[in-house]
């Protein structure tokens, strides 16, 4: 059940905008829901951790437009039917951001090494789920012509030492991204892969566990990208890889 | 690239206060200051043509410089709010400043509230590693504020002109946020010379924010740049191409030309590319798609500065620019012009 929402979604008109973001407790998913707070996007948001998603919200929550958080597990099907319905009661989606992301194993571990039950979880979580979500939401997103963000790594091309399981899988996403941004062109729906770059996160802590990772940006240094991406139309950056931290952002030609 | 390696000297009466054609004079009456592998020569902009060669291109940028000065009121009274960067026309990247000779900190905070006639600015958030700069939020188009109260960008040395002083004879597309000032002394004049000497002209894309960022941190290449929306077109990434396979020289008019154009570079050659561009020009990164740049002279520690040492390296930029302080030529967007050839 949704909790800490201070406004269910029926008392107060339609939002204009509505986005869902999975992995909004920290890091880069809570930077991302304030910034779109901010703007006015009444939000959808989810993480596992049920205390630490309350206090996310209420650091995102300004005076501004409603959130609806539900903790949970994106691998969950009753979980994201939850998170469905929340949208579905503004009668609308127009972003969703799968962020929700497993590393694995900490220390990550060589492939050759790697467990199947954690393979298992890491392409649930990292693949599975977000694809999930976007067949169960399309319906929603048809309607409002919105733009799925798959958030992605460079760990999906790197070959990186360690980085097997995790990167496999979100290479995986990436095509599913392609594939359904070709797939989905007719529909005014926009797909695109996001590779937000190295940040001071925990997740990148947690690859690094023990390092330094001071020399890192500040998840916040992706709002300029953010804010490029979601003025562009969804169809017209459809299909792009984008790396939030490049010095070039493209539109396809 | 060092920090320290930017900074230098210049006297403050070298400022060009006043746009020429207000002494009186005509807009390409200003001088040229050339600098070529083996030396400088010191011209008139008329001379401009003497320097190029049939077959070279010259790439102009066809930007507007809008009325981007907004008089504000907010928590601190009566303030200025300088548009950077559109992002949307309810969003831009924004300047809150005390006024033009002031630039700041200001204490601001994200949800401040402006206010400037019936409309509303909220700020968002401070712009990543550019504390300066903020995200801003209107309750209706930037664009239709700026048209009823805005005015020209300008600062401490130089006051606000009329907005044509701020057009030059290749602006069509309004957006940027001052005006990109190096094609300013080409006029129809200067245009016809340089057809008449078989100078091409190409034309991008690339809408300017507030002024070339003062570098702050210890090394040039760290230095967080915000993005500017720019558009390379096909006739010109061919034209570019076409001229180099025949041996000519592609002259930029203005960083921002070099900034595009360099953005729209690929090792096979230069690409029709659009997006937002904050690409950094050094000389860690050099220049591939321009062999030259005419431009005007640029103050002590900023990322132009930066950019034409990628064309001449700090020496050669030293060395410009020790010539051009001894030999008294004008500094900003009213002053005197430099023609870089590598």
């Amino acid at each position: 059940m949704p909790t800490s929402n201070e406004r269910t979604p029926h008392s107060s008109p339609d939002p204009e905008k509505v986005a869902l973001i999975t992995g909004a407790s920290r890091g880069l998913g809570k930077v991302l829901a304030t910034f779109l707070a901010g703007q006015g996007y009444a939000l959808v948001v989810t993480a596992r951790g049920k205390a630490e998603l309350a206090k996310a919200v209420d650091e995102i929550r300004g005076d501004g437009p409603p959130i609806v958080s539900i903790p949970g597990d994106v691998s969950d099907p009753g979980h994201r039917a939850r998170l469905l319905r929340a949208s579905e009661d503004w009668g609308r989606l127009d972003f969703l951001v799968n962020n929700a992301s497993d590393l694995g194993e900490s220390p990550l571990p060589p492939l050759v090494r790697a467990r199947r039950e954690d393979l298992l979880r890491v392409y649930e979580v990292n693949t599975l789920a977000p694809l999930a979500l976007v067949q169960e939401a399309l319906p929603l997103l048809i309607r409002s012509h919105g733009l799925v963000v798959n958030i992605t790594s460079d760990a999906a091309l790197g070959g990186y030492p360690g980085w097997g399981v995790y990167g496999a899988s979100k290479a995986a996403l990436d095509l599913v991204s392609k594939t359904l941004a070709a797939e989905l062109k007719e529909t005014g729906v926009g797909v695109v892969s996001v590779d937000p770059g190295d940040m001071r996160t925990k997740m990148h802590q947690d690859a690094y566990p023990g390092q330094d990772i001071s020399d890192r940006p500040l998840p916040q240094v992706t709002l300029p990208f953010w804010a490029w991406l979601l003025s562009q139309p969804p169809i017209a950056v459809s299909g792009g890889r984008y790396q939030a931290q490049a010095a070039v952002w493209e539109v396809p030609a | 690239m060092r920090r320290a390696d930017l900074v230098f000297d210049r006297p403050e009466d070298l400022f060009a206060r006043t746009p020429p054609e207000k002494r009186g004079r005509g807009r390409d009456d200003v001088r040229l200051l050339v600098t070529l592998p083996d030396g400088h020569r010191h011209a008139r902009f008329e001379d401009l043509p003497r320097f190029l060669r049939p077959g070279d291109l010259l790439v102009v940028n066809e930007s507007a410089a809008i009325p981007a000065s907004l008089p504000v009121e907010g928590r601190m009274g009566d303030i200025l709010l300088n548009l950077c960067t559109r992002f949307r026309s309810d969003l831009w990247v924004a300047e809150p400043r005390w006024s033009p000779g002031k630039p700041g900190p200001m204490p601001v905070r994200p949800g401040d509230e402006l206010h400037v006639g019936a409309a509303r600015i909220r700020l968002l958030s401070e712009y990543p590693g550019l504390p300066r700069l903020w995200f801003a939020l209107a309750d209706r188009p930037f664009e239709s504020i700026a048209a009823e109260v805005g005015g020209p960008i300008h600062y401490g040395y130089t006051d606000a002109w009329p907005m044509e002083v701020y057009q030059t004879e290749f602006s069509r597309v309004p957006g940027s946020a001052e005006m990109p000032s190096a094609a300013r002394p080409i006029t129809p004049r200067i245009k016809g010379l340089l057809e008449e000497a078989g100078v091409g002209f190409a034309s991008i894309l690339l809408h300017t924010g507030v002024s070339s960022l003062e570098i702050e941190g210890e090394t040039v290449e760290g230095e967080a740049m915000y993005p500017e929306p720019f558009s390379v077109p096909r006739e010109t990434a061919e034209a570019v191409n076409r001229t180099h396979a025949r041996g000519g020289r592609v002259i930029a008019v203005g960083t921002t030309v070099v900034r595009a154009v360099e953005s729209a570079w690929a090792p096979e050659g230069v690409l029709p590319r659009s997006g937002f561009s904050r690409l950094q020009v050094n000389p860690d990164r050099g220049v591939h798609a321009v062999d030259g740049l005419l431009t005007g002279f640029h103050d002590p520690v900023t990322s132009h500065l930066a950019l034409l040492s990628a064309f001449l390296g700090i020496d050669g930029v030293r060395s410009a620019y020790t010539e051009a302080i001894r030999e008294g030529y004008l500094w900003h967007e009213f002053g005197d012009s430099h023609l870089v050839i590598q």
